[in-house]
């Protein structure tokens, strides 16, 4: 049914709410039967039960709900207080700081010799056959016990730790396939996404480095996933970002991954001019992408042009695409608002950066030749031929002031809904008294 | 201007009674399954549903002290707040809560009968990030300027913004910022329109609109606004009823909400509510919802549509709400209002 009216929907037609007899009966069993399942979770968490029947309580409601995100947190503290085998403490990350797991497993079982340290929560190691639910942590038990009467202690120490990580990548690895689907179902759900996230710290946390890696690489191939999905899905692009930060990071002994992002943000954008998230992306990456290569002032300027050919390659043939011109508008920002800042070009002087200015203006002026009509072309030529004046610190000349109004006509003309900006615009560049001059 | 809108044709009328039948009967719902599915988002409900009857000048209309109840009946012992009782405390119920309390000036009974003031502060400044001076929304640790916003929307209600690192989470604001003036989720995001007003706002509430490139942010913000009248999040995607709330409260803000055609944007919202059955919807002919009813509203009080209550674009409340708790609400700056002059 498409009602929600009590929550927020977007792009559900408008349809008739009138359900016949039959339908409100079958609408009533469904409601009982998932406050039941409701009741059943909340109660055991209430009484911190955080078994493995809870936790498997939590999958059956979350593929009906995975909005609800109480019981998302019910879930990781089932995986916490049991499944997962050595307790981290580390879950939490505002409330108290990160424990290596060697300290956390030690706390469990200070009554055995120091290097034998994880008796106290031997994990289950015949569990990883696959669930009938689908998910291997479900059936996973916390067999505390059957490792206590081992006759080796020392030979059972590690093979036990060896088990506990064993256990933990595979609960682990359960979880990131459990959320798959329902990623795919609710790709905008805030609380997947950080729920997801939560299961790859606990790998950062629990595992070995390569093995938690290993893990991470594997996510970036999700992001492009939902990314070939929803080319724009913000929360994929930020989950992304997140990815290759952790790679990159020391925890996961991890190097710059900049040039195979840029590559990324090409590929995206020759699959499609409009795509604004890969352009953004390109722009925070490219001032990293030259520093990493080290590139000298030869390499730097063929950068800003080979960019700037690429958008005008876009321009050419979709001139009122506000994605291209907004990149373009960041090109040239590099060469006006640059001190302090990351810039592509720190060397250009300003008589460099004057040269790139006009040459950009002549080339949008040509665009006018065969698109009459298009806003952009008008507002990109105030735009910059305002920021070529503050660059040499100068008023407009006579010239340019000529050609200011007339854009500014044609912007009113083609675009009167931002007639209230053009206004303003023309106040502050002093265009009103030369209007009231020419008309005179 | 508002006389303008009284010569719109008969279906571009607000269909004020059926907005206020409308959001009575969202808790009435009991026998649909929906109502059930959404119970994660209920005290967030109340505070749109509210909003919205305050703005159409019917604050009566949910019974003052059943409302208190239920808000102080999602209230954990530490302070925070959850969706509805039985769910964990979070950063976005707890702001609704706060915005509630204020809004049905009930301040009084959170000392006397919940935890007080003072705890529900703790909570909400135990969240911020103290190296990065960001929010998190609950103990698990997402983060994203829209907690950084509620927790001071609600700290500067209560009276307690001293108890965060203000400079701190003014830092990583500047640092969400892009060349287009915008702000994203984290440093290095994307700008994006809903992130654009929370981290606006908060830079207002922390009086550092200095921080703002407003004339480079102003031309982003009025170009979302496309042909249909509506506005939307980001370049090159569908306008959406809600956006009118994040685009023109962020303009309005910083006194350029001149920049958009407001008789066009006024016509599109109008277009997107259910006249009969009442509710407002992301887009004409959708399904209304409490979130674009509450939003679609708030962006018409903030075009000055007859009628409605004065919103208050940093609080997302009535400006009489504002004024009330806070001795003062935000007013437009002698700058944007001269616009029209020339
Ligand atoms: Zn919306």
């Amino acid at each position: 049914m498409a009602t929600n009216g009590s929550g927020t929907s977007h792009g559900i037609a408008r349809t008739s709410r009138a359900r016949t007899e039959e339908q409100r009966h079958q609408e009533l069993e469904k409601i009982r039967k998932y406050r039941e399942l409701e009741d059943q979770v909340r109660s055991q968490a209430a009484q911190k039960e955080f078994g493995p029947e809870l936790f498997q309580l939590t999958s059956k409601l979350l593929r009906l709900n995975p909005e609800y995100y109480t019981v998302w947190n019910i879930r990781r503290r089932s995986l916490i207080s049991g499944l997962l085998s050595r307790r981290s403490d580390g879950s939490s990350p505002l409330t108290e700081s990160p424990i290596s797991s060697q300290t956390a497993t030690t706390q469990a079982s200070s009554a055995v010799s120091s290097s034998s340290s994880s008796d106290a929560t031997p994990p289950s190691h015949e569990s990883q056959t696959t669930g009938k639910s689908g998910t291997i942590a479900e059936d996973s038990r916390n067999v505390d016990g059957e490792h206590e009467h081992a006759s080796n202690k020392q030979q059972d120490s590690d093979a036990t730790k060896a088990a506990a990580e064993k256990q933990d990548l595979d609960v682990l690895k359960s979880e990131l396939a459990f959320t798959i689907p329902l990623l795919l179902e609710s790709p905008k759900c805030y609380w997947i996404w950080s729920y997801r996230l939560w299961v790859l710290e606990q790998a950062i946390q629990r595992l070995q480095v390569p093995v938690a890696r290993r893990i991470w690489q594997e996510e970036l191939g999700l992001a492009t996933k939902m990314l070939t999905k929803d080319r724009r899905n913000f929360h994929a692009w930020g989950y992304r970002r997140h990815v290759v930060a952790t790679l990159e990071s020391a925890s996961l002994g991890g190097e710059s991954m900049v040039e195979a992002e840029f590559d990324y943000t090409t590929h995206k954008i020759n699959q499609d001019l409009s795509n604004f998230s890969a352009w953004h992306n390109r722009s925070k990456l490219i001032p990293r992408l030259l520093d990493e290569r080290g590139a000298d002032d030869m390499a730097r300027e063929a950068l800003l042009n080979q960019e700037l050919g690429l958008v005008r390659e876009g321009l050419n043939v979709g001139p009122d695409d506000q994605s291209l011109w907004y990149y373009h508008q960041w090109l040239m920002l590099n060469l006006v608002d640059h001190v302090g800042k990351p810039t592509i070009v720190p060397h250009f002087t300003l008589e460099n950066r004057v040269t790139y200015f006009m040459r950009e203006i002549r080339e949008i002026k040509d665009l006018l030749e065969d698109y009459k009509d298009v806003q952009l072309i008008y507002e990109s030529l105030v735009d910059y031929t305002l920021s070529l004046c503050q660059l040499e610190e100068r008023q407009p000349n006579a010239d340019e002031k000529g050609e200011l109004v007339r854009w500014l006509d044609k912007l009113r003309k083609l675009d009167p809904m931002r007639s209230g900006r053009w206004t303003d615009l023309e106040r502050d560049i002093g265009l009103k008294k030369l209007r009231q001059k020419q008309t005179q | 201007m508002a006389t303008s809108f009284e010569n719109l044709p008969e279906e571009l009328q607000l269909a004020t009674s059926a907005h206020v039948k409308y959001i009575q009967s969202l808790d009435t719902r009991k026998d649909e399954y929906d109502y059930w599915l959404t119970e994660h988002l209920r005290l967030n409900g109340l505070y749109w549903g509210l909003t919205a009857l305050h703005l159409l000048g019917h604050p009566e209309a949910l019974p003052r002290a059943e409302t208190i109840d239920f808000v102080l009946s999602c209230q954990h012992p530490n302070g925070g707040f959850g969706a509805a009782p039985g769910h964990d405390a979070h950063m976005l119920s707890t702001v609704s809560a706060v915005q509630i309390l204020a809004m049905i000036n009930a301040f009084d009974e959170l000392e006397t009968r919940g935890t007080g003031k003072a705890k529900v502060g703790k909570f909400i400044a135990d969240l911020q990030n103290r190296q990065t001076g960001t929010f998190a929304g609950d103990e698990w640790g997402e983060e994203d300027t829209r907690f950084l916003y509620g927790a001071f929307n609600a700290l500067s209600l209560l009276g307690l913004l001293h108890l965060v690192d203000v400079d701190k989470a003014v830092d990583h604001i500047v640092a969400c910022a892009n060349f287009d003036g915008g702000y994203g989720v984290s440093p290095g995001a994307e700008s994006h329109s809903g992130q654009i007003l929370t981290c606006v706002a908060a830079l207002t509430i922390a009086g550092r609109q200095d921080l703002i490139d407003t004339d480079r942010l102003g031309r982003w913000l009025s170009e979302r606004q496309v042909a249909s009248g509506g506005l939307n999040g980001r370049p090159e995607k569908k306008e959406d009823v809600c956006y009118s709330w994040w685009v023109l409260g962020s303009l309005e803000m910083i006194g350029k909400a001149h920049w958009i055609d407001r008789d066009k944007l006024v016509a599109f919202i109008l277009r997107s509510q259910d006249p009969e059955n009442g509710g407002i919807s992301d887009r004409p002919g959708d399904m209304v919802d409490v979130w674009h009813t509450c939003f679609g509203l708030a962006g018409l009080s903030l075009l000055e549509y007859p009628g409605l209550q004065p919103v208050d674009p940093v609080y997302c409340m009535p400006k009489t709400t504002v004024q009330r708790v806070l001795g003062q609400s935000w007013k437009k700056t002698p700058l944007s209002s001269s616009a029209g002059s020339i």
